[in-house]
């Protein structure tokens, strides 16, 4: 009958109104912190610059009716490119694709290394060392290369590098989580939990995850950068789908259709900023998310 | 301490991950659609060839048979050091072909990883220990610096000095190849001269972009060490900062930097392949960027290959020289 009762409390906390209050909560305070909001600022205007670029792009970014190489001018913001190709739409368009494939990448490895990590640090035993020993192996093997070979033979679509990045980017991720969650599931209440006669899945859902959330999107914060960043050297190289409006072909177009011959600067300049944005924000976000979920000692 | 149980476990693991590696690379191509011989005599010979030559390239290149036989005669050879030909320089030889690129990697990763060592320790070391307001202005310039990618900097690099600062019709300096049209290779003053010259733009992409996750480390880990009790005890004890920063500070703080050097070091190999392709630099990273414009798979694969072995041997020794700085490791 206790058992009954306690899991019925512990349902309705986890059910009731208590994390929508957590998250306006945690949002008021990472708003009092000056780096964490600072991020969160640039970031969503990163993504409202998208969506203006999505719904209302000042030309279609693929028409080449304008001449080539124009710099800068009234008509053309950011000037044209090699055939003539309006470069401000270009980038609002790219902005836009090279969000989604960050934001795709980072809830997918997200995925992967926190069952990964949870599985191994709650398990532990022989599944421990089995995921723990590919773990390593894939953080030793150069990720470079190794986008560029898996590439080479899979389907040159941005869907398949997101996978590939996605399937590369959890390793990390999966070590911090198993580590957090060995010294987590000997508190108190994951005792409690067990003693109450919860079994492993359900220990892990309620009690361990919620408490890894902190933790877990600092590190999908940097898997998504670094998606962004990945995907951009691929296409770069010359990999993946070269006809999608992304960050990482303007820049391949730019080395490839003399871009440096002509001088064509604002060309090159918007995606290498728009890297550094996000990169500052993205830093910015976590830094603050990491201060204000600081765990108190003891708790 | 190291124990021969520690070195002998890394080999086994060494030995799991190339094999995982080796396995891969095999399968990849022949899950891929289309026959590479076709694409070698396509590219190669017109299309037009005699059905020996066909059996020839199919049995170098291990695509006759099952896919048991395939995979026991690509092992056999791997084993030989034999990476088969390459398609596009066909009949140069793979190994032949990164033999003679890969010095040029080394150099490059070599050079531009001791750089950014040295600079970030000497930044975060100064940073964490005068702490105000020169800290937090280092702190925010590396934190900027670190979000800034590598192969646009590059870029960045190539349209000032190609095109946009030429003095009087010449360059300040070269931006590509790693030595002049006009120099014999070999050790001479000229050549010397030129190969620092050529090297200069590469390696200041690299370092600008990776000694800040160094200086950062290294800043954080110099402002714990400065809480420890045996700094406290030695200021106590009269020495001077000098000494205590030298001796008590830099040499603890040092150690997490050493740790973080093997998975940096994956890191920067990718930075530098990038760099190599942006700057016409002839090492493996450059010849890869080739490879893949010409669908080169076998010189793609030995060149995979190749680095997997390069950055597992790294790692591996930047682990055996932390436990041998550090006596309080041990490694069992």
């Amino acid at each position: 009958m206790t058992n009954v009762r306690i899991d019925k409390e512990r349902m309705e906390a986890v059910t009731s109104s208590r994390p929508t209050t957590r998250f306006k909560d945690f949002m008021s305070k990472l708003w009092k912190h000056k780096k964490g909001k600072a991020g969160l600022i640039i970031l969503f205007g990163l993504v409202i610059f998208a969506l203006i670029g999505h719904f209302a792009a000042p030309y279609n970014p693929l028409a080449n009716n304008a001449p080539a190489f124009q710099p800068p001018s009234h008509a053309h913001l950011l000037g044209t490119d090699y055939i003539g190709q309006d470069i401000l739409s270009w980038f609002m368009v790219g902005t836009g694709t090279s969000l989604v494939v960050g934001f795709t990448i980072a809830i997918l490895s997200a995925l992967i290394g926190v069952t990964v990590g949870v599985i191994a640090g709650y398990f532990g035993g022989k599944t421990d060392d089995v995921l723990m020993r590919a773990v390593d192996v894939l953080l030793v093997i150069p990720g470079f290369p190794l986008l560029v070979i898996l590439q080479t033979f899979l389907p040159p679509t941005l869907e398949t590098t997101v996978l590939i990045l996605s399937i590369l980017g959890w390793p990390f991720l999966a070590r911090v989580i198993r580590s957090q969650t060995l010294t987590l599931k000997e508190r108190q209440y994951v005792l409690a939990s067990k003693l109450s006669g919860l079994s492993g899945m359900q220990i892990i859902f309620r009690d361990i995850i919620p408490m890894l959330i902190p933790i877990i999107t600092i590190n999908a914060i940097f898997i998504a950068v670094g998606g962004v960043v990945a995907q951009a050297g691929l296409a770069f190289f010359g990999l993946g789908d070269l006809r999608s409006v992304n960050w990482g072909t303007e820049l391949y177009y730019f080395f490839n259709q003399d871009g440096i011959a002509y001088k064509a600067w604002w060309w090159l300049l918007p995606p290498g900023i728009g890297i550094i944005i996000l990169g500052l924000g993205a830093n910015f976000l976590s830094n603050g998310i990491f201060e204000t979920t600081k765990p108190q000692k003891g708790g | 301490m190291i124990t021969r149980r520690y070195v002998i476990r890394r080999i086994i693991y060494m030995a799991i991950t190339f094999f995982v590696a080796i396995t891969l690379v095999f399968l990849l191509p022949r899950l891929a659609p289309g026959n590479p011989v076709l694409i070698i005599l396509l590219t190669k010979y017109g299309g037009i060839v005699k059905p020996q030559q066909l059996k020839i390239l199919e049995s170098e290149l291990h695509i006759s048979g099952t896919l048991w036989q395939q995979y026991v005669s690509f092992w056999i050879s791997l084993l030989h050091g034999n990476f088969g030909p390459s398609f596009y320089y066909y009949p140069q030889s793979v190994s032949s072909l990164i033999i003679t690129h890969i010095p040029w990697t080394f150099f490059l990763l070599g050079t531009s990883t001791i750089i950014s060592i040295v600079l970030g320790v000497a930044v975060g070391s100064y940073s964490g220990w005068k702490r105000g307001y020169s800290d937090s202005f280092l702190q925010s310039f590396s934190i900027g610096l670190t979000a800034v990618p590598y192969f646009w900097l590059a870029l960045i690099f190539q349209l000032v000095f190609a095109v946009l600062v030429v003095i009087n019709g010449t360059h300040i300096l070269p931006v590509a190849g790693a030595y002049g049209y006009f120099v014999t290779p070999g050790f001479n003053y000229q050549f010397v001269i030129s190969l620092l010259k050529h090297s200069i733009l590469p390696l200041a992409t690299l370092v600008i972009t990776s000694f800040p996750g160094f200086a950062l480390l290294m800043r954080n880990t110099v402002v714990t060490v400065l809480d420890e009790d045996y700094v406290l005890q030695a200021k106590a004890k009269g020495l001077s900062l000098n000494t205590i920063r030298k001796s008590y500070v830099n040499k603890n703080a040092i150690l997490p930097v050493a740790t973080s050097v093997g998975l940096a070091f994956a890191g920067i190999v990718g930075g530098a392949f990038i760099v190599e392709e942006v700057f016409s630099y002839p090492g493996i990273g450059y010849l890869l960027y080739n490879a893949v414009t010409v669908y080169d798979y076998p010189l793609e694969e030995g060149i995979f290959l190749i680095i997997v072995i390069v950055t597992i041997l790294a790692n591996f020794a930047v682990d055996l020289l932390y436990a041998y700085l550090d006596p309080r490791v041990v490694l069992k």
